[in-house]
């Protein structure tokens, strides 16, 4: 592979572990920080996606809703603001159940939100799915196209982490990690966990629709097939657990490390002969699920675990 | 009135047998085992791909296949259990709910390297209705399918209420801390549990494949009914998960019965979200399920 | 036959137990009482092995058990009352007695009849629910339950908790009667005066250290232990 090739495949690495890490910043606040088990990312993600494919892209001749063509950041906070939505009636409802129902609900949403996708042929397309979503600076040559793309995420989930960051310090932060390690004391302190959790789940998720939101921008396609939970759910909580459930940092190396061991055994996969080739897909899930069981035992707090917290306050 | 017990009826008992049997095994492993065993689908579709194996390489049929798919799933129960769970037994639950979503992973992606993933019929051919139960329209592989279910409840009925092993499994279901202080080995109870679970899942796989064909996906997408059949018993409740399981069966199979007009209740489309939507009104409504298990 | 040297420890984080001993000799029924909080029950619970100690030994007919599981010390002779959740509610009495006799290949129906006898109600109700039984009931059900691996040495956790003083007679009289038969007895009590009058020996912890410890009279009649910590309760 020549340099500029090379250049180019690093810059797609690199804005997908940006895209990653963006949905891995919203589960830590989700299950890091608040520790609510947020299983159904891939129905965000969905959302966030369809959201702002539906705004942005144009007229498709009565295949799904759609033909607004109103301009990508418009897109972006729509997809934000209906993964929050679509979250807090979910959350409304499954937010005072405990961990393992709620994992099995938001599962039992995001399969909801996917059959919604598949079968609402006139909203979503189906199968089909939309295309023609715009990029942003696909006006741009290729490599500058590519590269300010690439930037513009980044960008992004740096403005993501700062908001991550700040609210880790704060005392809405300290307060979500008092309720999600000792929920009767901090119902003792008169604090409402109820609106607490939300919050958190609210916000959270609408990170996620945000990733989802990029992917569908940065594919230009969109697809059921690009909601798979094996990626858009699976993947992430590899992510967060290898890289650091409730460390922000954490989160973000885990999405660029397990992105690039995805995307190693990718290239290894294209290098096998022919035959094997899907049976490397198979071989590459087989592995993801042993890197999850074996990083949980060995590193139960993952690359960068939490770091405690400081226990004096700045302004006293 | 046949036309509802032949199209709705019926297919609704043979999907509840299917559920019943998994939701048992999910219900017992979270009631004994303290977590929400997401890879229980998956040993399903492992049951169920054992029984292919032994029918391709020995043309028999798959009933007679079904002891090889039983063993075989326990072990392999057993040896996840030891390598994937064991190790967090003193760990939060969640935890533990995070390693099995991994083990299904592995699960479902060693079915696909071993077996590839078109979907496969047991066998061949066009089966032929028993003529003798017209208007009826009973195959002989719905007999087998219920049969094999009642055989299943019964053993699973005797083991609980006579055999020492099977009431120190309600007892640890009740209270695990009590039972270890009573002096039950809680770790041959949780092996026991593996195998009673992993029989009736590889079970369900294989009475699956009878009904129509095995897919890789087999059992993933049954989880969602599973625990939701699961919960509506009451977990801990094996005679819960076995009525929770036929009541989604049934309301599933009623979902698309012209009830108004000529178009089904509901779209086809959504039929699998109709075990989540019980699952959650029950969640809301009744956590405890009907017939009072653990809430958590 | 029971001897606990130096206990320091408690559930994780602070220690509840800073240095406890005691022991049970053959025969003895003992009593440990306290205050709240001075972690009588944790002492059992050491002793029995719930709780593992940072320090200290315990031993039992001559042998280091300080390390053994719950399981093993159960097949040597010690059985454990907790305050509370001590019995199987979804199981009938009968099954309860059952799984209480686990660690055993073969139980006699002797041992059930002992329990029965022990315990009449429990005979009329073998086959309901145990989660039916009464307060009353259900503590000797626990009680049953301990006695049918038949122990050299019984652990009750507060026995007569939140039972009616004519259950908490019966309770103390069975003890007596389980005492004659030859079992060791270690009880934590609320009920200090009580307790301390039935008792061979007792001892008085308070902020996880020994106290006090003499004999059930002496220490009834010793006046600093009466104004401290017999006064007002029970």
């Amino acid at each position: 592979m020549e340099l500029g090739g090379l250049l180019l495949y690093g810059v797609s690495l690199v804005t997908f572990a940006g895209i990653f890490a963006i949905i891995t910043l919203g589960l830590n606040l989700n299950w890091g920080m608040s520790g609510l088990f947020n299983v159904g990312i891939a129905g965000f993600f969905a959302v966030g996606a369809y959201v702002s494919s539906i705004l942005t892209a144009p007229p498709s001749g009565g295949e799904h809703l759609g033909g607004f063509e109103l301009p990508v950041p418009v897109g972006l906070v729509a997809a934000m603001v209906m993964a929050a939505a679509v979250a807090w009636a979910v959350g409304r409802v499954c937010l005072r159940l405990r961990s393992d129902y709620l994992a099995i609900a938001t599962i039992g949403i995001a399969e909801i939100l996917r059959l919604f996708a598949r079968n609402e042929q006139s909203i979503t397309g189906g199968a089909f799915g939309i295309k023609g979503i715009p990029r942003p600076f696909e006006s741009m040559s290729r490599a500058w196209s590519e590269a300010a793309f690439m930037l513009l995420v980044l960008a992004l989930m740096g403005a993501v982490y700062l908001f991550m960051e700040r609210a880790r310090v704060s005392p809405w932060g300290r307060v979500m990690r008092a309720i999600r390690d000792n929920e009767t004391a901090a119902a003792a302190m008169g604090k409402n966990i109820e609106a607490f959790r939300l919050q958190a789940f609210v916000i959270g998720s609408s990170f996620m629709g945000l990733g989802g939101a990029l992917t569908a921008h940065y594919l230009k396609v969109l697809t059921p097939e690009a909601t798979e939970p094996l990626i858009a759910t699976f993947l992430v909580w590899v992510m967060l657990i290898a890289g650091g459930s409730g460390n922000n940092k954490g989160a973000m190396l885990g999405a660029l490390v397990v992105w690039l061991l995805w995307t190693a055994t990718e290239l290894v996969a294209g290098q096998m002969p022919i035959e094997w080739g899907v049976r490397i897909g198979y071989a590459r899930m087989f592995l993801v699920g042993l890197l999850l069981v074996f990083v949980l035992q060995r590193f139960p707090g993952g690359l960068l675990p939490e770091q405690a917290p400081k226990l004096v306050d700045k302004q006293r | 009135m046949i036309e509802f017990i032949n199209n709705y009826f019926l297919p609704g008992l043979i999907l509840g047998s299917i559920y019943a049997l998994g939701a048992i095994g999910v219900s017992m492993i979270y009631s004994i085992l303290r977590f929400a065993h997401f890879a229980h689908g998956d040993l399903m579709t492992f049951g169920a791909y054992l029984a292919y194996a032994v029918v391709v390489a020995l043309g028999w049929p798959p009933l007679a296949a079904l002891p090889f798919a039983l063993i075989g799933t326990s072990l392999t129960a057993l040896a996840i259990d030891r390598f994937a769970y064991r190790p967090f037994r003193k760990s939060r639950p969640i935890v533990v709910v995070i390693a099995s979503f991994g083990v299904a992973l592995m699960i479902r992606a060693a079915v696909m390297l071993i077996w590839g993933v078109q979907p496969e019929p047991y066998v061949t051919g066009i089966q032929a209705p028993l003529a003798s139960f017209e208007p009826l329209r009973m195959q002989e592989k719905h007999l087998v399918i219920l049969g094999t279910t009642i055989v299943l409840v019964a053993a699973l009925h005797l083991m609980l209420t006579r055999t020492k092993m099977g009431k120190a499994m309600r007892a640890m279901s009740d209270d695990a801390d009590l039972a270890r202080v009573t002096g039950i080995g809680t770790e041959r109870v949780v092996a026991w549990t593996w195998v009673v679970g992993a029989v009736l899942a590889a079970a369900a796989g294989v009475l699956t494949g009878i009904d129509t064909q095995i897919k890789y996906t087999l059992g993933w997408d049954l989880l969602l009914p599973l625990f939701a059949a699961a919960i509506l018993g009451g977990l801990g409740r094996p005679y819960g998960a076995i009525l929770g399981g036929y009541v989604i069966g049934i309301v599933e199979e009623l979902s698309s019965y012209p009830l108004f007009g000529d178009d089904p209740l509901i779209s086809p489309g959504y039929k699998t979200g109709i075990a989540f939507a019980v699952m959650v009104l029950m969640l809301i409504w009744r956590p405890q399920g009907l017939l009072r298990g653990k809430v958590l | 036959m029971l001897v606990a040297e130096g206990l320091v420890g408690g559930y994780g984080g602070a220690d509840i137990l800073k240095g406890v001993s005691i022991k049970v000799d053959p025969g003895e029924i003992v009593v440990i009482i306290g205050p709240n909080g001075a972690g009588k029950s944790t002492v059992m619970k050491a002793v029995f092995g719930l709780v593992e100690p940072r320090q200290g030994r315990v031993t039992f007919a001559g042998a280091d058990i300080t390390r053994l599981a719950t399981e093993q010390r159960v097949r040597r002779g010690m059985s454990y009352v907790p305050q509370e959740r001590n019995i199987f509610v979804s199981l009938s009495v009968h099954e309860n007695l059952e799984m209480g006799a686990f660690v055993r290949n073969t139980v006699p129906r002797a041992a059930y009849d002992r329990v029965y006898a022990l315990f009449p109600p429990l005979a009329e109700k073998r086959r309901q629910a145990a989660g039916e039984l009464s307060g009353g009931q259900r503590q000797m059900l626990a009680v049953g339950r301990a006695l049918m691996v038949e122990p050299k040495l019984l652990m009750l956790d507060e026995p007569t908790a939140g039972l009616s003083p004519r259950a908490m007679d019966e309770i103390f009289a069975c003890i007596r009667a389980i005492n004659r038969e030859g079992v060791s007895l270690l009880m934590v009590e609320q009920n200090a005066k009580r307790a301390l009058a039935l008792a061979h020996r007792g001892y008085v912890l308070s902020t996880g250290e020994n106290r006090f410890a003499d004999t059930g009279a002496a220490l009834l009649a010793n006046r600093e232990v009466a104004e401290s910590f017999l006064g007002g309760v029970g």
